[in-house]
């Protein structure tokens, strides 16, 4: 998988992800939620994915950040489903879905403090070994920091660290956040702990005010941030690359463009530099 | 716990917040930008809700429909890891919230019972399949079902007509739903009493439509044998043209 070029596996396009010419993926990448305990016509097509292409998956619900309980249930579910899969992969997000034990099915940023990185780490840890793997956590957008005590960077050093977990690395995240919050994106990759990364989200954005970007998943990557990936992957070693579009699926030839236009780069960047020094 | 309660309680407020749209003091925050977060999460159990439930979408004024949304989603902790089985949440609080008789709409309940069944009758698990064959006998042959299904009751037919006047019309109706074998898709059939009643028993005993055929002849209150015959077997052969029952069970 290092080095190779997926898309998510939406409903909307599982037809021609799964049949059509127009687009190639080296592997797909979906959300157990979407699919997990789900039978009839869905569960087919998740079948027939599964046997076409290698898979990785990107948690919701796990909720690492919450204040309550880990999902103890839901995490043996998890595990069946990944297993069942055979996924390469599993991310989760740095954030919060839960509170007050209710689900809140969007992306809540966590405090930036000292105590809710031990908090987060020791929930990484326990299911890590729980599912007897390492899982990658991904830095999120987010729109207010709320609480913080330390930068963002601190924070996610500290959990990759603390939890010994992986990082998926948002390079997308990381330019809305650059923008939103007014730091230069360039020196927050390179604070970030390259050496963790196992893979890379790339996606479309928009932007909906004057200062604010949503990370909506839902247009064309633009050329920033093109260039922050390429910026990226100079300093690292080769790991998937995820391409995340959620919707407006109408253009699928530029869809599969922007996935060729990561193989390029990827192949500029990391075979080049494998090449030269065989 | 490692986390310190002021921070738990930030992170409850917030979350408290993107549930019920009240507003809440959070320290630290950059001005006019934590409404984002209420409005993302509203919208996506707003869309979810939209489109598991068209039908009473369009029953009613927009700004009631989104009310019965706000309304559920603040009062009801949502237990739902995946949000495509909110739904089932949503049916189940206005049920015990009382909704249909406060707004006067008798109906809901199975509307919304009805649209939810469609969801549920498409992604539920796949079961397994006995071995069967499609020679046989309607009557004295048993028959296998596809287990792929469901019969729910309503008081009012919500399945076979649109709400205006549906008021007039409370009663018993079954409505036999089920996901076709080969498309995935949900099919419904309005069923009366007495098909609802033979269904079940097949279902819940195996045996053939012929060796209870004596209690159906009783409920029917049909004398004529050679007509009952007729009536089960075009029964039998239209629930097999639809895939409904699957086919004879291999002895
Ligand atoms: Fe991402």
């Amino acid at each position: 998988m290092k080095g190779s070029v997926g898309i998510g596996l939406r409903r909307d396009i599982a037809d021609e992800v799964l049949s059509s010419d127009i687009i190639h993926p080296d592997f797909i990448e979906f959300a157990p939620e979407n699919w997990m305990g789900m039978g009839g016509y869905w569960n087919r097509i998740r079948q027939r994915a599964v046997e076409k292409y290698p898979v990785s998956c990107h948690g919701l619900s796990l909720s690492l950040g919450s204040p309550e309980e880990l999902d103890w249930n839901f995490i043996k579910d998890l595990k069946v489903f990944l297993d069942e899969n055979k996924v390469t992969v599993f991310s989760e997000h740095l954030s919060y879905t839960k509170s007050n034990n209710a689900h809140l099915y969007d992306l809540l940023p966590i405090p930036f403090r000292e105590d809710a990185v031990d908090h987060v780490a020791d929930r990484i840890k326990k299911v890590q070994d729980f599912l007897g793997r390492q899982i990658a956590i991904e830095n999120v957008s987010y729109y207010t920091p709320v609480a913080a005590e330390m930068t963002e960077s601190q924070f996610i050093n500290s959990i990759v660290e603390k939890a010994d977990c992986k990082l998926l690395l948002d390079v997308n995240n990381v330019y809305v956040n650059a923008f939103n919050h007014k730091y230069d994106a360039k020196v927050f990759i390179d604070q970030m702990p390259l050496d963790k990364v196992e893979y890379i989200h790339m996606a479309g954005h928009e932007q909906i005010e004057e200062d604010l970007i949503i990370d909506t998943h839902g247009k064309a990557i633009i050329d920033p941030v093109f260039d922050l990936f390429e910026y990226t992957i100079q300093k690292m070693h080769p790991v998937p690359v995820l391409l995340e579009r959620d919707y407006n699926f109408e253009d699928l030839p530029a869809i599969s463009a922007e996935l060729e236009k990561l193989r390029s780069l990827i192949k500029n960047h990391w075979e080049a530099v494998h090449e030269t020094s065989k | 716990m490692k986390l310190r309660s002021e921070t738990a309680e930030i992170q409850e407020l917030l979350g408290k917040y993107c549930r019920t749209g009240e507003e809440v003091a959070l320290p630290g925050i950059t001005e006019g930008r934590v409404h984002h977060y209420r409005r993302l999460v509203y919208n996506a159990v707003k869309n979810t809700m939209d489109q598991a439930f068209p039908i009473t979408v369009a029953s009613m004024e927009e700004e009631e429909w989104d009310k019965l949304v706000h309304e559920f989603f603040s009062k009801h902790p949502t237990t739902s890891t995946q949000i495509w089985k909110l739904p089932y949440e949503f049916y189940q609080y206005h049920l015990s919230a009382g909704t249909a008789g406060r707004l006067k709409k008798p109906y809901l309940n199975d509307l919304l019972y009805f649209e939810w069944a469609e969801i549920e009758i498409h992604t539920m698990p796949d079961k397994s399949i006995d071995p069967y064959t499609d020679k046989g006998d309607p009557l004295s042959d048993k028959l296998l079902l596809n287990p792929e299904y469901e019969i729910i009751r309503l008081e009012y037919p919500v399945h076979i007509q649109a709400v205006k006047g549906i008021e007039l019309k409370k009663g018993s109706y079954f409505v036999l739903l089920y996901r076709e074998p080969g498309t995935g898709h949900v099919k419904f059939l309005d069923l009366s009493i007495l098909h609802a009643f033979i269904l079940t028993r097949i279902f819940e005993t195996g045996e053939s439509v012929q060796s209870f055929k004596g209690e159906i002849a009783q409920l029917a209150q049909v004398e004529s044998e050679k007509y009952l015959d007729n009536h089960l077997t075009d029964f039998v052969n239209n629930l097999i043209d639809r895939q409904m029952i699957l086919g004879y069970r291999k002895v």
